[in-house]
């Protein structure tokens, strides 16, 4: 019966699903997003060295205040503009998927993206760049152009509307020119929205996708996809990846955001949720905190099997990779050990969510290396707030305790069938 | 000595499980070159030679893609079985692979 209904949600709602997430645009942009995860990762590091988590009176501590704005700068050319290597990774990205130069569809993008910002000219500097739509705040535009100038690209290459020169011209040359026309059309289109309606498509498109925002950073926003993720991961398919198509550009404008109000100083960051918040606080051990079974297992488990998994999965657990206990259990489609993989994350991401809404732990706004063990990783990303790590070792010992009765039910199975009790038709439990 | 391509997410657990599939070769005498990647090197791994590719279970929606590419540089390719990749799978994994190559 349960086997049944697993297998017909698999046929019918996660498989389809996660057809989707595969498709051309949406990988272009999680690919181009995870392209500038290095950028983001050291950026973010600058971040706690200006602001280290010690206390005041210490002397590195007075030494970073008074030089900050100097220790910023590698973050300022990093994770500050990332939207200007996220329009570069999809439009490379994109173009590479429909075989045409990716080299041209990532230059294509970042004029797309630098043409919806207006240069000014400052005396003693010359012409300046605003940077404030090049971070988190650009992030839905850079997507959107990068796609429209790829997708302009692409047609003129398949329509051969471009310029072809005799084949005695190197490939590269050749290349560059069969660029020009796609190129011109694109940079007239956003600098006639930019420049001659002067439009700010920043301010518009942020308009248009403030409530997904504002939704992605409420306790239901938070739930939604941690459910999701879980559900997924039951029928073995990779949930974070499927999810995060959709969602890791709403959690990386949270990241982007915190940051730049860190790196101004601000005591109170602006969003709850951003992705390490789910990385350190709900993913504990990997998707569906298995960290948690994988100690339950290590310490009760009876039967000869878990305690060896325990062993062998201990390791990678503690570095947040679960594939080997999740099918090694396995998790997948076992309706026992499916149940606490759902409800656990919920609880978690529950209180995650609560406790860091009215303030008792610090918003993350650093990204830190996923298989970092969850406390440190905690620590990190919360710029170094100790109570973060206190949060992880709750919500672990919460885990434990959810694991830990429909542990037991399903090693006393096991129990039962490595003492060859277990029978075809005899399962009376 | 053949040479296996594993395909997961990020390359992160098949890293894992590759050492359970090379253990279980040398008991077969039977040495291996195994690569653990994630999705988004096939494409830059399929320049080399390969002679084989084993695509993880947690990925298999995107299964149809990697085949298509591997399909175009003519490499064998096939899904990994749920229960063979946990670090205690490699009978199951060997098996796998013998029936791919062969």
């Amino acid at each position: 019966m349960m086997n049944r209904m697993i297998n017909f949600l698999e046929r019918t709602v996660a498989g389809p699903m996660a057809k989707v997430a595969e498709q051309r645009h949406l990988l272009a942009i999680r690919d181009g997003v995870v392209s500038s995860l290095p950028f983001i990762i050291v950026g973010s590091f600058f971040l706690l060295v200006a602001f280290p988590p010690f206390p005041e009176t210490w002397a590195i501590t007075a030494w970073a205040a008074e030089n900050a704005a100097e220790i910023l700068i590698p973050y300022r050319m990093t994770m500050f503009i990332m939207s200007l290597y996220v329009a570069f990774g999809i439009g490379y990205n994109l173009a590479n998927s429909y075989k045409v130069d990716p080299l041209s569809g990532g230059q294509i993008a970042v004029v797309a993206l630098l043409l919806t910002i207006t240069p000014t000219a400052i005396e003693e500097l010359g012409f300046v760049l605003p940077m404030q739509y090049l971070g988190g705040n650009g992030l839905f535009v850079t997507i959107i152009v990068s796609i429209i100038a790829v997708e302009i690209f692409r047609i003129c290459k398949q329509k051969e509307i471009t310029i072809k020169l005799p084949e005695s011209v190197p490939d590269s040359v050749g290349r560059s020119f069969e660029a020009l026309i796609p190129a011109t059309i694109v940079i007239l289109l956003i600098s006639a929205i930019t420049v001659l309606m002067g439009v700010n498509l920043h301010l518009l498109v942020q308009n248009i996708f403030a409530p997904i925002v504002t939704v992605g950073d409420s306790l239901i926003g938070v739930l939604i996809p941690v459910f999701l993720i879980t559900l997924f991961w039951s029928f073995g398919i990779h949930g974070v990846s499927v999810v995060g198509s959709v969602a890791r550009p709403v959690w990386e404008v949270y990241l982007l955001n915190n940051s730049e109000a860190a790196a101004e100083g601000a005591s109170l960051l602006p969003h709850i949720a951003p992705e390490p918040l789910y990385q350190w606080f709900i993913w504990i051990g990997g998707s569906g905190a298995t960290l948690g079974l994988v100690l339950v297992m290590l310490f009760f488990a009876r039967s000869k099997y878990l305690k060896n998994l325990g062993r062998t999965v201990i390791a990678p657990g503690i570095f947040n990779i679960n594939e080997p206990v999740v099918f090694g259990a396995p998790i997948v489609l076992n309706p026992i050990l499916i149940i606490p993989f759902i409800i656990v994350p919920i609880v978690t991401a529950t209180i995650a969510f609560t406790v860091t809404s009215i303030g008792l732990v610090s918003p993350t706004f650093i990204r830190a290396p996923w298989t970092l063990p969850a406390p440190i990783g905690a620590y990190l990303a919360t710029g170094g707030d100790w109570r973060a790590i206190i949060l992880v070792l709750v919500n672990i010992v919460i885990s434990i305790l959810i694991y830990l009765p429909f542990f037991k039910v399903y090693d006393n199975k096991m129990v039962a069938m490595e003492k060859g009790e277990y029978e075809e038709g005899s399962q009376k439990t | 000595m053949k040479k296996v391509l594993f395909v997961c997410s990020g390359g992160m657990s098949s890293a894992i499980v590759v050492k359970a599939l090379k253990e279980e070769a040398k008991k077969h005498g039977e040495e291996l070159e195994v690569k653990a990647i994630g999705s988004s090197e096939v494409e830059m791994e399929l320049k080399d030679e390969w002679d084989v590719i084993m695509v993880a279970p947690q990925i298999r929606h995107r299964f149809d893609g990697i085949k298509r590419q591997a399909d175009e540089a003519g490499v064998p390719v096939g899904a990994i079985p749920p229960n063979a990749y946990t670090p205690m799978g490699g009978p199951a994994l060997y098996k796998t692979l013998k029936e791919l190559i062969e």
